[in-house]
């Protein structure tokens, strides 16, 4: 009896443990995984693509007298119901503004700011630095364009068990000196799903 | 009497695939233009069935390249769903240096397309360098 028992409880135990979803990795090159009704980061490779390849190829970004744009980032607004971290969108957006050659971001102000940049120019009075190494007053170069822009999303009632959710991605870029906007675009990613599903994580 | 039904069915077949309008630039849907062989509610099924069973699908008609005034190569790619449904599908299109190098950008992903039936479209993609020279794209299946 006694066996049979051990037998029994170690035979659950297997067949527990082979239930287990094992982890994976995602291909992120070629992810065939199903879309969620929250937004990840296929989404916003998407959204950034579509958005640099809009920007660049309005020629916003071309300076007349040759030359490159010094851009800054301004506030993405986060208007979902999810934690966004929006340089999830502007790294990529930065990174290929960078890589055209057209322009340049800057690190002095603006949400990609480096505090670093400030903090070593307070170090102008310490007598513990080489003065001649540390920044000069008049050395930063203010920015030209700047870009800034939002991320909405809209719940809709699609039907009794599905709902619709739209989220609006809007970038706009500025002209520092004439406030005159340069480009602006807006790219909809639209998801239909379980009344169920949450897109709030 | 059958005769008669037989005439009219083979009238309605002849008489909608022979409509034709002359403007190859504008087309008319199903329930919007008048009837042709593929639209009409008596030979639609035969037509649906015939394009399935022989796979129609998305055709590429040209891949036209040229340079922007930003100074970024600018592809449009023209094709055709020559299938009866709508068609979604996701493309990749990946940018190639005057040495045949792929240039590794953000831009390069997966994006979504979609084609309605018997429809042109076109795919317009912006390299994101100016060192761009060339492309190749990649198609699959919408998940």
């Amino acid at each position: 009896m006694k066996a049979k028992v051990l037998f029994l409880i170690a035979a659950v135990c297997f067949l527990a443990a082979g239930c287990a979803q094992e982890t994976t990795m995602i291909d992120t090159r070629n992810d065939e995984g199903k879309a969620v009704m929250a937004l990840d980061y296929r989404d916003f490779d998407m959204a950034a693509s579509k958005m640099v390849q809009s920007m660049l190829g309005s020629g916003a970004l071309k300076k007349q007298d040759g030359g490159r744009y010094v851009v800054a980032t301004g506030r993405i607004i986060n208007d979902t119901t999810q934690r966004i971290d929006t340089d999830q969108l502007m790294v990529k957006i930065e990174t290929e503004i960078l890589n055209s050659g057209q322009a340049v971001m800057t690190s002095a102000i603006g949400s990609g700011s480096d505090e670093l940049l400030h903090d070593t120019r307070e170090l102008r009075d310490s007598e513990e630095f080489d003065q001649e190494t540390v920044a000069k007053r008049q050395t930063l170069i203010a920015p030209e364009l700047t870009i800034s822009g939002k991320i909405f999303q809209r719940n809709i009632r699609y039907d009794r068990n599905r709902q619709q959710i739209e989220y609006y991605f809007q970038l706009k870029l500025s002209d520092v000196k004439s406030g005159l906007r340069f480009w602006q675009d807006e790219t909809l990613i639209g998801k239909r799903g379980s009344n169920r599903s949450v897109s709030w994580e | 009497m059958k005769k008669l039904e037989f005439v009219l069915i083979g009238l309605i077949v002849f008489a909608s695939g022979c409509y034709k309008h002359n403007e190859p630039r504008v087309h008319l849907r199903d329930e919007v233009g008048s009837d042709t062989a593929g639209s009409n509610i008596v030979t639609r099924p035969v037509k649906y069935a015939f394009s399935a069973l022989i796979g129609e699908g998305i055709e590429i008609t040209n891949a036209v390249t040229r340079r922007s005034d930003a100074g970024f190569l600018e592809l449009y790619v023209n094709g055709r769903n020559a299938s009866y449904n709508t068609r979604r599908f996701r493309y990749k299109v990946e940018w190639l240096d005057a040495d045949g190098i792929m240039i590794e950008t953000k831009t390069s992903v997966w994006l979504p397309m979609s084609a309605m039936g018997k429809s042109p479209f076109t795919i317009k993609a912006v390299a994101p360098r100016p060192q761009a020279v060339d492309f190749r794209m990649d198609t699959r299946k919408w998940e």
